[in-house]
Parts: C-alpha cells; structure tokens; sequence
C-alpha cells in the first residue's frame, strides 16, 4: 500500500506493518487478553496466540484503513466499554505511527476467558 | 466507625469500634468517595496527556462510581461481603472508559475477598486490596505502568508490609492513602509521556481522590469543595459559572494576580471565601487567575485583597444578575422537527445550543446533547427515539466516540435503526442535507452516508498539554487545528490555525466555508477571522453561526 513518495521512491506500508501495530495497540488495552484466530472453533487456548497477523484484519478502502479486530475479553469487564476502548487506542496508534487516516475499526468480540468464577 | 468524641461518627448508627467495618458503612464510604471525586472531577480531567480537550478520565471514573453507588442506595445490607458485591455489579454495569473498567475490576477482586464476611476488620482488608490488585491485573496483557494499575499495586504491597502492625482500620486506611499519594507521584517516573507533558496520571489520581474522600468522611472533612482548587489554567471552566447564579451573587470578578512572594493557598482561599462564592483558581507561568462571585458590596474587596499580594492586571467585573436577564431570551425552545408515523426521524447528537437549532432546523427530529467530554450513553441515545411515533431511525453521531454507543442502539429497540457514521458535526449537517423523511429507508441511509465525504471539517481549540502528535510540536495554550479529526496545525495564533486548516483542505478547489464558533469566543474575534478568510478566499462564500460548543472556538466546514 503506497503511502507517499519522497525525493528518492516511493515509500509503501505493508499491511502486516499495520496489523503489527494494531496488534500492539490491542494487547495494551485494558479488558483484552488475547486475539482470536480467524477460524475460532478450537476452543480460547488454542485461539489466543501470538502472531502479529492473528486477530487483526487490515484492509484499505482507497486511501483509508479499515481494521477488523477479533478479541479475547476478561470475563467480568464490561465489553462494551472495552471494545470501545481498544478501538480508540488502535485507531490512535495507527494513525500516529502512519499517518494514515483510519476510516474504521470494527471490533468483535470473540469470546470471554474466566480467570475467577465469581 | 467513630473515631474519636470529637468526630461524627460514620453511618452505622450504633456504637462500633475502629477494626470492623460493615455494609452499611462500607457503603457510606463508597458514598464520600464518589462525593470526593465529583468535586476534584475537573481536576482529574485536566490530567489528560491529550492536546484536544477529550480529557475525560474524571468523567469516566466518576460515572462508574456513580453507577456502583445507584446500584446500593436503597440498600439497607449489613453484610459487607454482599454489599461490596452490589456496588461491583453497578460498577460492572456503568463501566465508563478505560478507567472506568479497571475500576469496576478492582471492585470486583475486592468483593470477591469480602465473600460472605459479615463485617471487614484489618486482615480481610489487607487481603481485600491483594485480590483487588489481583483481579486488575489479570484483565490486561501487557499492563502498562505508571497508571491506575501501579497505585492499586503499591497500596496493596502497602497494606501488606503493614500486617500484623495495627488493627485500626482507620490507621491502615491512612497508610493506603499516603502510598497512593507516593505512588501518584511516582507514575512520571515510569510513563515518559507523562513526564514530557509535566503531569500525573489521571486514573491514578482519581483513584487517589476515592480513597481520600473515604478518609475525609471519617474525619468529618467537608467533601463538597476541593482542597487546593489550583489547576491547570486552560482547564478553568468560567463560562459555567453563569448557569448557577445564586442570590447575593451579583458581581462576577476576575483577575489575574502575578504574587511579590509565593503565595499560600490555604489563606489566599479562607480570605477570598470571607467575600464570596464560586472560588477558581488557575495556575499559570509564575501568575494565579482568580474568579469569584461576590454580593455587590463586596465587588471591589476581592481586587483589593488582590493588590496586596502583588501585582494585579486583566480585571474583569461583570454584571451578573443584568447579564442573565440578557441571556435568557435566547435559551429559546428548540422546535425540532415533527415526526408522521412511518417517517424517517432522525436523532442527532449536538455539542451546542447553536449547532442544536441548526439541526433542528435542517429536520432533526431529537437531539441528543453530546460534545467531546459528555459522552453521552447508549441509553441516552435509545431514549431519545424510543419515544418518537415512527419506527425508522437514522442517528448522526456527530463524533467518532459517539459512533459505537449509538450503533448498541441498534439491538436494544424493535424498531428499525441506522447509524450514520459522522464523525463530526460538519459531516451530520452534510447528510442532514439529503435527508427525505418519506423516502425508501435503505436508500435515504445510502444517501446520506454518501454525503459524508462531501465536507471537509475543521476543528480549531486549544491545546491543554503540550505534546508531539504526528509529528507536530504541541506547547500548551497553543492553536491547534484538526482536519477530519486529524491534528495538523499547532500555532500561537487563532488566525494561523485556520487558515493552516482552510489550506490542508484545499479550500481554493471548494466553494462555501462555514464558520461555527463556539462559546468561548467572543464576537469580536469571530469578526476578526472571518475578516482575514474573506481576505484570503475572496470568491467563496462565507456563513457564519454561532455553535455554543465548549472547548473548541471554531467548528469549520469547506465544501
């Protein structure tokens, strides 16, 4: 995805370099405990991993980003407020770190991980 | 728990000692901490390392406290463990921000350690505060230090470390406080940006003013006006003092006080309280501006007591009592649009009065008051419609932090609900242009999504902190401008700022500039700037209307 030119060429951000970063940005924000995989029949263990691409979709329309993100929540939270967050904070990174506009950051919610049965 | 004869005991009634706490008191504390908290809301806020006023950490906690707080008022409990619980549930239930969702964590591990326990001594604190840290932590990946998470650790190790030395609850509650205190103090060593930005953390102060109004309670400190009101300058909110003028204040007078030698706050408030009410006082580079309401024999008292502090300059006395006779004729009804059963209504959320009748009068059928602090919930959005004699329902948001509360609506009604993704205000008068109340649904949604992308907007306000954001130097106190939502311009003067807007929008392939200003510019100035864009786009036609919006002097939109 070309961002700009410079003096020298032209300067592309990968979208993996994106979802690197949302992907960040998501497990700093509070109430997230792990990204889903895309195909999530397996079960929370096997869903929350590590790798940048899982649980982070970037596509562009146009010029503009749109993140899908697929999290794990700590059960006992309130999801709305935490989904509500996480969006805020990765379109903030995103942005900051690109300077791309983000048009959309659409948050599911995977599922929930019980730490303590209440 | 009473402390000494000289102290009204805590709610409780009958005699109870210092080292058992029940619900009943637990839940007063819960009350004076939510009291504490309300009155430093402000304070909190300006604690924001953002350079656009969104701060709203104060905000958030203090809703989330407020919602633990509803969830136990009726409540007559003695069991603390049950109490403790309910105010998790409401906690959980009216989670608001980030902050607001550790919070409701915290009171959840705390609940989780009372269990059943009737009372609350020493010991059951202690591990209150371990569970409670505990249960915090767990709800994060990568927690971050230097923040709310850090203060309810470092009280809990307090608490810790003082096992077995006291069973004074309120000795140990005393002991939490000073290491919030230390811990609060602590956070810029291990959050940069807060120390590039020269501040605290805000959640964790705002836990700070929790504990400490619990503290206050049990003293019998007054919990409805703040310590030391010194904030930050940028964060005194003036214009509010008009929306409640009480008798005997008829004089508002405001200055600004550079002192001969440090002054001492403590005195400076007892004296400026002997005159009137009101009190504010900011803090800015080596001066104080002070604001008060006085009855008018005593118009002239507060600049006096002033001038003999140091060197007093930018008086203002305004009228208070004439100024509200004034005012009040334009606090018109706002005639919104009627709606017929099977119609389109739309429900819009407006940050001003002004911006409220412009859509009123473009066909909104409800407004939703809302803005960059107020967060409005997705209940106050549901509630708006619900009522309304259709079953089509198109919400313009208006600000992208509103866009997901008002899409929850879309599950909680039967009836048949778009949001349309407006991310500003500029972009909701765009799609309230193609609105067709008696149009196809689908096609009108379409439509006015479309006319989203038709307006470039503007947003010019004042930066509350200094920061580096795409690559922009921020100083505080600075201009700075927004494109789409996007921080592009930060310059000294109101001037520079639009026009470095008008320009990065690419004003001279467009047509109309609309000028919103807000409720903290005066007229004069407005006539300034629209003076220098007729100057410098000649051709284009130029409107202009008053907003009423807090925090942000011009809303633009280029077309």
């Amino acid at each position: 995805m070309k961002d700009g030119s410079n003096l020298l060429g032209n300067i592309y951000i990968s979208h993996r370099a994106i979802a690197t970063i949302a992907h960040q940005a998501a497990l700093e924000s509070y109430g997230v405990v792990g990204l889903a995989t895309k195909n999530f029949a397996e079960g929370i263990t096997q869903a929350i991993v590590k790798d940048p691409l899982s649980g982070v979709e970037v596509t562009f329309t146009g010029s503009e980003i749109q993140i899908d993100l697929y999290i794990i929540i700590e059960y006992g939270t309130r999801i709305k407020s935490v989904a509500s967050s996480v969006a805020d904070s990765v379109r903030y990174q995103v942005e900051r770190s690109t300077g791309l506009p983000v048009l959309q950051v659409n948050v599911h919610v995977r599922g929930l991980r019980i730490s303590n049965p209440d | 728990m009473s402390n000494n004869t000289q102290v009204p005991p805590v709610a409780g009634g009958k005699e109870s000692n210092n080292s058992v706490l029940d619900g009943q008191e637990l839940k007063a504390l819960v009350e004076a901490a939510l009291t504490w908290l309300k009155t430093n809301q402000q304070i909190v806020n300006a604690l924001n390392v953002f350079p656009v006023p969104d701060g709203d950490t104060g905000t958030n906690m203090l809703l989330t406290m407020q919602a633990a707080y509803d969830e136990v008022k009726q409540s007559g409990e003695r069991n603390v463990g049950k109490m403790a619980h309910a105010v998790a549930q409401g906690a959980l239930i009216g989670a608001r921000g980030n902050s607001g969702v550790i919070l409701s964590q915290l009171w959840r591990g705390f609940a989780r350690a009372l269990d059943n326990y009737d009372q609350m001594d020493a010991d059951k604190l202690i591990s209150a505060l371990r569970e409670s840290r505990n249960t915090a932590y767990k709800g994060v990946v990568r927690p971050v230090e230097g923040t709310i998470l850090t203060v309810a650790s470092d009280i809990a190790d307090a608490a810790e470390n003082a096992k077995g030395t006291t069973t004074d609850l309120i000795e140990l509650l005393e002991l939490i406080i000073e290491a919030a205190d230390r811990s609060v103090k602590r956070t810029p060593e291990l959050l940069p940006i807060l120390k590039q930005a020269g501040v605290v953390d805000s959640g964790g102060k705002g836990l700070y003013f929790l504990l400490e109004g619990m503290l206050r309670h049990i003293q019998g400190l007054p919990l409805e006006t703040a310590l030391t009101t010194v904030q930050p300058l940028a964060a005194m909110e003036l214009d509010h003092a008009m929306e409640t003028v009480e008798p005997g204040q008829d004089f508002e007078v405001v200055l600004d006080l550079r002192p001969s030698q440090p002054l001492d706050l403590e005195s400076f408030y007892d004296a400026l309280s002997e005159m009137g009410t009101s009190i504010q006082v900011g803090e800015g580079d080596g001066m104080y501006r002070m604001h008060i309401h006085v009855p008018t024999e005593n118009r002239y008292k507060p600049i006096d007591y002033a001038m003999t502090l140091g060197t007093v300059t930018k008086v203002a006395i305004e009228n208070l009592l004439a100024q509200m006779e004034t005012t009040q004729p334009q606090e018109s009804h706002l005639t919104l649009a009627p709606v017929e059963p099977g119609e389109i209504a739309v429900v819009a959320v407006s940050p001003g009065q002004g911006l409220s009748r412009i859509f009123a009068s473009l066909g909104v059928a409800a407004i939703v008051e809302g803005g960059q602090t107020m967060n409005p919930s997705t209940k106050d959005i549901l509630n708006a419609f619900e009522n309304l004699p259709t079953d089509k329902i198109i919400i313009l948001p208006n600000n992208k932090n509103i866009v997901m509360a008002a899409q929850a609506t879309v599950d909680m009604t039967v009836k048949k609900v778009a949001v349309i993704p407006s991310k500003t205000v500029p972009q909701g008068l765009s799609a309230m242009l193609r609105l067709m109340p008696e149009g196809d649904f689908d096609n009108v949604v379409a439509d006015m999504s479309d006319a989203l992308g038709d307006v470039e907007t503007g947003e010019i306000t004042t930066a509350t902190r200094s920061v580096e954001i795409n690559g922009i130097q921020v100083q505080e106190g600075e201009v700075i401008a927004l494109h789409n939502g996007k921080l592009i311009k930060s310059s000294d003067t109101l001037e520079e700022a639009c026009l470095g807007f008008l320009e990065a929008a690419e004003t001279e392939d467009r047509e109309r500039i609309t000028l919103f200003y807000g409720k903290e510019i005066g007229k004069n100035e407005v006539n300034q700037i629209a003076d220098v864009i007729r100057n410098q786009y000649p051709s284009h036609e130029l409107e202009i209307h008053a907003g009423d919006q807090p925090h942000y002097q011009f809303i633009i939109a280029v077309e």
